[in-house]
């Protein structure tokens, strides 16, 4: 009986050495890593939209196409404010 | 959260102009004998005939209203695909009554009954008188938004090209000026916009309550001149970077620069 208490010690203690020194912590991480699938931290650059050139281009050429979308919206905004006054002055035609 | 909240009431003051079909049970007098019945008849039909004609049109013309709308809805960028989601399913719910209400109204045989569905039209469905200008200003101050983001854009570009231009020893006192007041200007309609969905968004409809509905048009009409005044915003903003592009065009620097951009 005193055999086998003394061997449990013997092998606790060990794993705790183990633990201790890290090597137990290096297994650990590595067993974890393979199940959880690491996701990019890295933003993604949006995409230029409505017309609009690349947002780090400062040119000439993208000043110019940039203007250009950005009257297209001015466009669009004419013609969603004609249709806020058509909506406010609608009457019934009962 | 103003947006999702417009949704909600949206789609609770629809919710609550559900049709209950009655349909009517009478016939078209075309048995009816006795002249002087026929004669009442005759006369009844051909102004319920023109009633019903009316009543049709206005109908077409709300569900034109309707899908115009919705389109325009699907259109916006500033607002999450569930808020469009929502006003898409409200819109489509009210088609569907306002489909089933000129249904009944083409079914109608007797006089009262068509006049109070025709009635209904007016004081039921109460869509053009708050719910399509509520729409319809969204819509607008979502435009501004997406020019606004879209002016930054190209500020941020004119501020790398105006810094360049500095620093290759030309004078920029002018068009840095000129680019403060455009900030000032995007800034200002970006408020602005916003202004005129905080004023609306949470209206609810009149109910035939006068007050109520003095309330709501006077809400809607500022909401309305918040949008005027985001448009005039953007209009001075575009012509400030007219200016500052003309005023980079005299200078002598590289006009292949990059810049770092910063969304309002």
């Amino acid at each position: 009986m005193l055999k086998w208490i003394i061997g449990i010690v013997v092998i606790a203690l060990a794993v705790a050495a183990l633990w201790w020194s890290g090597w137990l912590g290096k297994i650990t991480p590595s067993q974890t890593a393979t199940s959880t699938p690491e996701t990019s931290q890295t933003p993604q650059a949006q995409a230029p939209t409505n017309g609009m050139s690349a947002s780090n281009d400062a040119s000439d050429a993208a000043i110019a196409q940039d203007t250009t979308a950005i009257d297209a919206q001015l466009t669009g905004l004419t013609q969603d404010s004609a249709s806020v006054d058509s909506s406010l002055n609608d009457k019934s035609v009962q | 959260m103003i947006l999702k909240r417009l949704s909600f009431i949206v789609s609770l003051m629809l919710g609550l102009a559900t049709l209950t079909p009655a349909f009517a049970l009478a016939q078209v007098g075309a048995t009816v004998t006795g002249s002087t019945t026929v004669s009442v008849t005759a006369n009844l039909t051909v102004n319920d005939t023109k009633a019903r004609d009316r009543g049709d049109k206005e109908v077409d013309r709300r569900i034109a209203a309707l899908n115009d709308l919705n389109t325009r809805i699907q259109q916006m960028q500033r607002v999450s695909d569930a808020f469009k989601q929502s006003i898409s399913a409200t819109i489509a719910a009210n088609i569907t009554n306002l489909t089933a209400l000129k249904a009944k109204i083409d079914a109608d045989t007797d006089s009262a009954t068509l006049k109070a569905d025709l009635k209904s039209i007016t004081e039921a469905y109460r869509i053009h008188v708050l719910i399509m200008p509520q729409g319809r200003i969204a819509a607008a101050a979502d435009r501004v938004a997406v020019i606004v983001n879209m002016m930054g854009t190209l500020g941020s570009k004119l501020q790398a090209r105006v810094q360049a231009a500095g620093q290759a020893g030309n004078d920029v006192t002018t068009v840095n000026a000129l680019l403060i007041d455009m900030s000032a200007k995007l800034t200002d309609a970006q408020t602005k916009a916003q202004a005129a969905i905080t004023v609306s968004a949470t209206l609810q409809p009149d109910g035939g309550d006068k007050t109520k509905m003095d309330a709501n048009n006077a809400a809607l009409k500022e909401a309305r001149a918040d949008l005027v005044a985001a448009q005039k915003d953007l209009a001075d903003a575009r012509k400030d970077a007219g200016q500052i592009v003309a005023g980079l065009a005299k200078f002598n620097v590289n006009a292949n620069a990059s810049s770092t951009t910063q969304t309002p």
